[in-house]
């Protein structure tokens, strides 16, 4: 009986969370923040969902964009088909249901498709097609007249709900963790972790590595599905090469593997570049940065670097010394920014007006150094294989166990 | 790097042109996709910024080219700044010295520390420098207005032309005709233009008087007759007609690549490099030093990167930007595992026929598909040949 009450229990929880989320969102939030929400919830879903072909099958796929096409296309395209013109007597958030599914449906057998051949390529010959798939399929796309080519289409009507994109990240999410508690999922671990000593315990390795495919990308689908219809709009660029390494770095930065960590570098790397645009100055204008301030953080930047990376690999005291000096470095680091920011500032060509840049347009330039930094200093990622969960809280700053699993 | 032309559909004569469009375009892609296939070959890590490293090759080509007398200000000073192989060749040895030492600061210091980490991380990596160098050079270099080499600094102006199928002898002697009287008519017209222009003061050829005028209008006639000429012969002639820098870019991308095998079949360094890519471990332990070999690497990858943009940005003057490696790169890599990474020749090979393909299907008449195409051609030869077309799929063993 206990069983089935916490099952059901955090289902409802779930569900109630996200419909609560929606009903603030509703309430007291700007288009621009529910939009985001929205956008953040997705990117949660697909980086779980390339977590699952990725991190826990070790199926090495970079073109998760694709499948997120798929799902956005195909359920825009029915939508815009039949849905007015056929006079569908349907609630729009029921037909944003089955479009999920339907857009989900496609995209599962585009994973199909793709990960078919996963089973005699490997590696970065894996790579290479999944990215290649996403091309062609972005190619294919913009010559097809049906769905505006390359300027895309709108979707009408445009049914956009906040709560429907997290219930499918909580969907994913819960998918992927309870997946890996079974016996079947266990199989997805030990295809990543030795695919021969796993064939000789009887894993049906053909059958895993095209579920996961299937799995992963009928997700991604989903995510594409509730994009379409809550944007109105979709078109190539939306899921252009660029989306699939974001994604990719998503699950990478952290930590292959481990679920909790896609969500939080999903969230993360989501937000940085928003919040950079959405940075005001006292006067509500953009805030605005000098060439001075960027070459200054740029210098202080691999200072901190140089040495945080120095005090991980060759540092062997307590660890308490070690968070301390840790944080050290960052304060001296921002130190030196600011001492550098002043010294550069002398130099006029440096503080011009020409020379003065918003820093939202300088976000794209931060988020690369931020992954580059962060995987020079992480590059297990944030949680490694890890978990997160309160339990594991306290061994933060004690001396933790050696985590399971092979590195691949 | 688009110009290959769509041609319509299966327009026979135009299939020769086409095909050496596509090696020599293919020819390029080699160069680049060297790179990616001996980096590697050694460090099992996909270069992601190799892209990135022939567009900063290009834009070291138009600095040194502005530095000429070739820039925007200089040409408004100097309207006809010499051009000679001397001014190609310090364009051609500063953008291979530069991208030598780009590719050689991003191993130290992006690269090497992640050596023994797990191989997607230095992957990440690699596209987190790609994205690096893309969007911050946008704040460094000039992109607005988009820059490009002029092409007045290529002082091997003008087309080779070889001829198969002759068009009907009527039309080239219609052409001599024509092309004798154009000069007799604009002899002509000069002669009016100048008077007239002494006589009333006139500033265009559009105020002249009317005998002047009819004069003029028999000059233009000759004119669009000559060319319509051309145009036929040109139409009903099969053969193949070449700009002399295409031809000097194919040359030189064959020269710098035999140079590459001699160096790596030859020499010592050559012999560390190949063990190195064969059991990277074990060559360190025969007492190989593998940063030198991984150095050499990029310094001869970066370097065929930074000659392919150099001559690929003068000899067709395209505007640059800093996305200027996104697309050779990308159809490089391909070319690279088609041919089977990790392998020197697989990688030419890889690159001919991704140029030849992506001819021929414009050529046919799908020319928004070209680069598609290549991939799906890629797709067709691993799942036949998993490990590329020369290169070894091995037998994993327990």
């Amino acid at each position: 009986m206990r069983f089935w009450g916490v099952r059901i229990g955090s289902i409802a929880l779930a569900i109630g969370g996200c419909l609560l989320l929606q009903v603030i969102a509703e309430g007291s939030l700007t288009d621009y923040w529910k939009r985001l929400l929205l956008l953040a919830s997705l990117y949660v879903t697909l980086s779980v969902s390339l977590n699952l072909i990725n991190g826990i099958t070790g199926q090495f796929s970079i073109g998760h964009a694709a499948f997120y096409q798929v799902g956005a296309y195909t359920s825009g395209f029915l939508t815009v088909t039949y849905y007015k013109t056929h006079q569908v007597n349907m609630p729009p958030v029921l037909w944003l249901l089955l479009m999920i599914v339907v857009g989900g449906f496609f995209a599962g057998i585009a994973g199909f498709v793709v990960g078919a051949p996963s089973l005699r390529l490997r590696g970065d010959y894996l790579a290479i097609v999944t990215l290649g798939f996403g091309e062609i399929l972005r190619i294919f796309t913009q010559n097809i007249k049906e769905v505006g080519l390359a300027y895309g289409f709108s979707i009408d009507p445009k049914i956009f709900y906040v709560s429907m994109g997290w219930m499918l990240a909580v969907f994913a999410i819960a998918l992927c963790r309870n997946l890996l508690k079974t016996a079947h999922g266990l199989q997805f671990l030990a295809v990543r972790e030795d695919e021969i000593a796993s064939l000789a315990m009887g894993v049906n390795i053909k059958r895993t590595k095209i579920a996961a495919f299937v799995i992963g990308s009928a997700l991604a689908g989903a995510a594409g599905a509730i994009l379409a219809h809550g944007e109105g709009f979709i078109n190539n660029q939306t899921f252009g090469m660029d989306v699939s390494f974001i994604i990719l770095t998503m699950v990478v930065l952290g930590g292959t593997g481990s679920i909790t960590g896609s969500v939080i570098s999903a969230i993360a790397l989501f937000a940085l570049p928003e919040i950079l645009r959405s940075l005001k100055d006292s006067a509500g204008d953009p805030l605005k940065v000098t060439a001075a301030w960027f070459i200054a953080l740029f210098i202080a930047s691999i200072a901190a670097i140089a040495v945080l990376k120095r005090l991980s690999d060759h540092y062997h005291g307590p660890k308490q010394k070690k968070v301390l000096y840790g944080f050290g470095s960052v304060l001296g680091a921002i130190a030196l920014q600011w001492i550098l920011t002043k010294t550069f500032s002398q130099i006029p060509s440096l503080v011009t007006a020409d020379k003065t840049y918003e820093i939202g347009t300088l976000r794209m330039v931060l988020f690369a150094g931020t992954l580059v930094f962060a995987m020079l200093l992480k590059p297990k990622g944030l949680m490694g294989h890890r978990e997160f969960s309160i339990g594991n809280l306290g061994g933060l700053l004690g001396p933790k166990p050696e985590s399971p699993g092979v590195e691949h | 790097m688009d110009y290959i032309a769509a041609t319509g559909g299966f327009v026979w004569p135009d299939l020769p042109q086409q095909i050496a469009n596509g090696i020599l375009l293919g020819a390029i892609y080699s160069l680049i996709a060297l790179g990616y296939t001996m980096v590697y070959g050694v460090l099992r890590l996909i270069n992601f910024a190799h892209g990135e490293v022939f567009m900063l090759g290009a834009y070291i080509a138009l600095f040194v080219s502005w530095a000429f007398g070739f820039s925007p200000a200089g040409l408004a000073n100097n309207p006809d700044p010499k051009s000679s192989v001397f001014v190609l060749g310090v364009m051609l040895i500063a953008s291979m010295v530069g991208c030598a030492l780009i590719g050689v600061l991003i191993e130290r210091f992006a690269y090497r520390p992640m050596r023994n980490q797990p191989r997607i991380a230095s992957l990440i990596t690699a596209i987190g420098i790609s994205l690096l160098i893309q969007f911050g050079g946008t704040f460094v270099l000039p992109v607005s207005p988009q820059p490009n080499i002029n092409e007045t600094v290529n002082p091997f102006s003008g087309t080779q032309q070889i001829t198969f199928k002759p068009a009907p002898a009527a039309l080239y002697a219609l052409e001599k005709t024509k092309t004798a009287e154009l000069v007799q008519a604009t002899k002509e017209f000069n002669a009016v233009f100048e008077k007239e222009k002494k006589e009333r003061k006139i500033a265009s050829k559009f105020q002249l008087s009317p005998e002047g005028a009819a004069i003029r209008d028999r000059q233009a006639n000759v004119e669009k007759e000559l060319n319509d000429a051309r145009g036929k012969i040109s139409q009903q002639s099969i053969g193949i007609s070449l700009p002399n820098g295409q031809l000097i870019m194919f040359g030189t991308s064959i020269g710098l690549m035999l140079i590459l095998r001699q160096m790596v079949m030859k020499t010592r360094t050559g012999r560390a490099m190949r063990a190195a890519s064969h059991d990277f471990d074990s060559a360190q332990l025969m007492g190989i030093n593998v940063n030198t070999v991984v150095t050499v690497t990029f310094v001869i990858g970066s370097a065929l990167a930074g000659a392919g943009a150099m001559m690929n940005a003068t000899f067709l003057s395209t505007p640059l930007t800093t996305f200027y490696g996104v697309n050779p790169g990308v159809k490089a890599f391909v070319a690279a595992v088609l041919g089977g990474i990790g392998n020197i020749p697989g990688a030419v090979l890889g690159g001919i026929l991704m140029g030849l393909s992506e001819a021929l299907v414009a050529w046919a008449g799908y020319g928004p598909y070209k680069d598609a195409v290549a991939f799906v051609i890629l797709i067709v030869v691993l799942l036949f040949r998993p490990g590329g077309l020369l290169g070894s799929s091995k037998v994993e063993k327990v």
